[in-house]
């Protein structure tokens, strides 16, 4: 076999096995999302829910949850891309945090068995997002370095493959949730 | 849990007269382990000597080595064993029961092989499992068991057919339920490959070099460097090492001060510490009084008994009450 011919050869294989690498790290993106995306409906399912048992007691904190109510619809459409399922995830995540800091100022709520089980359910679902968002992350982070580094970057190019945003992971989140206090509580 | 120190007082004050009594017994075992030692030697080397006046062949005398080898293990053995006893029924019981009266203890049983087997943290094949002081129960209403482990992989065998072993872990395993549902299989391993190569060529190293689970890279700077995580599943691997887990492995192997291993396999949490000796044995050559025996002895026992508290064990999810 002639020199050129060998060149050739081994370029090929590694064109073959660099493309499937990239494929291999958007595909690994791709199926964690769909993860995500199983974990969030579980939230968004509790949500009506939730609602319906605090509302009753939650006179100042009608705002939040009407604004939940409405994310939920927003969140149920779809046609939504990633990062607007990402974006969606930060406000929901935020507000459903806030609401079960007010949990806490009501004795009546602390009490009532529904929200202490909708609670804990909601925290497990919690914790589940909380890992899939980092096992997200990391998938996009190697994701996006294939992407910038040589010499995978002029193939990712040539695939038209763009950066994906990373979830933005709330500090409170970092500390994990903590489920002592839960019980506590 | 009793702390450290609370130990080391029980230790010094409740188990003191034990103490002299054992400390009196050391020395006898001590002084004839010399005598008897020492007119094996004297028998071995005349025999040697008489070998060599008769021009006897090399094997004789490699025989005659194997079996002065042998006598004096067993004379050891024979002297320690009434030692050991007494040690580990009024030493290592009370102390374990000092620690939480729930606890059984049985200084002949071992961790099950099984369990050994099912976490699949070590290369080779367990071929022989030996072990003992197995300490089993409930704490805060969550299951623990741990032993002393030494397990060996078959290398071969010898002309006349006896197996050579090779030991490929000695030390304390234990394993416990875990407090999340999980499914998949995850292992926390030391890390070896980051620390030499670092960071890049270290993951593409691990990432080649393990075939049954995947690479997880952990998002804790401080974990990753001490830590390798395998698992079947990106997310559970997660959802099990949240960053508080992290730091809280990285305690336990702090003080631990020998390489952890850790699989997540049937709802357990199994805890492999390479200590590389057998643990909770009476110590003959130093006595039992001095601090530095006496704290090896409360700090392992403290550490694994402690390990439910230390990683949370006992505060399960809701799904799991």
């Amino acid at each position: 076999m002639s020199t050129p011919l060998i060149i050739l050869i081994v370029f090929i294989i590694l064109l073959v096995l660099m493309y499937n690498s990239l494929v291999a790290k958007k595909n690994q993106v791709d199926n964690i999302f769909a993860s995500i995306d199983t974990q969030l409906k579980k939230r968004y399912d509790l949500i009506p829910n939730l609602v319906a048992s605090v509302s009753k007691y939650m006179e100042y904190e009608k705002e939040t949850l009407e604004k939940v109510t409405k994310l939920r619809t927003q969140a149920n459409k779809t046609n939504l891309s990633e990062d607007e399922k990402i974006a969606l995830d930060a406000q929901v995540t935020s507000a459903l945090g806030s609401i079960m800091i007010a949990v806490e100022n009501y004795p009546e709520l602390k009490a009532n068995e529904n929200v202490v089980h909708l609670q804990h359910t909601l925290s497990e679902v919690e914790a589940q997002i909380a890992a899939a968002r980092r096992a997200y992350n990391q998938a996009v982070t190697d994701y996006n370095n294939a992407l910038e580094q040589i010499p995978t970057n002029f193939i990712a190019n040539a695939m038209g493959y763009t950066h994906k945003q990373v979830f933005e992971i709330p500090q409170e989140e970092r500390k994990n949730v903590d489920v002592k206090k839960l019980f506590e509580s | 849990m009793k702390t450290v120190s609370e130990l080391t007082d029980f230790y010094y004050k409740k188990l003191y007269p034990i103490l002299q009594d054992l400390e009196k017994d050391r020395k006898v075992i001590n002084s004839k382990l010399i005598t008897r030692c020492g007119i094996t030697t004297f028998i071995a080397i005349i025999l040697a000597v008489i070998f060599q006046k008769n021009h006897f062949q090399t094997d004789s005398f490699i025989f005659l080595g194997v079996i002065y080898i042998i006598a004096i293990a067993i004379i050891y053995k024979m002297l320690i064993m009434d030692y050991t006893k007494k040690f580990k029924d009024h030493i290592m019981r009370p102390l374990i029961y000092a620690i939480d009266k729930n606890l059984s203890y049985n200084p002949n049983s071992h961790v099950s092989s099984s369990h050994f087997r099912e976490a699949q943290l070590f290369q080779g094949k367990a071929d022989r499992v030996l072990g003992n002081d197995l300490v089993k129960g409930k704490i805060n209403d969550v299951s623990i068991e741990f032993s002393d482990l030494t397990v060996q992989q078959i290398t071969g065998e010898n002309d006349n057919g006896d197996k050579n072993y090779k030991t490929i872990f000695q030390g304390l395993y234990i394993v416990s339920e875990f407090n999340k549902n999980f499914h998949g299989r995850t292992k926390v391993l030391p890390d070896t490959a980051q620390k030499i190569f670092g960071d890049y060529l270290g993951h593409i190293l691990q990432d080649t070099t393990y075939t049954a689970e995947k690479l997880v890279k952990m998002d804790s700077i401080a974990f990753e460097k001490e830590f390798v995580v395998y698992s079947n599943d990106q997310i559970e691997a997660r959802y099990i090492l949240t960053p508080t887990m992290m730091e809280k492995i990285l305690e336990l192997k702090k003080r631990a001060k020998h390489p952890v291993s850790i699989a997540f396999i049937n709802k357990n949490i199994h805890i492999a510490i390479e200590y590389n000796k057998d643990l909770f044995e009476p110590s003959v050559f130093h006595s039992l009084l001095e601090y530095k025996i006496a704290m090896e002895y409360i700090q392992t026992l403290h550490l694994a008994i402690g390990v439910i508290e230390e990683l949370q064990l006992n505060q399960k999810l809701w799904s799991k009450l």
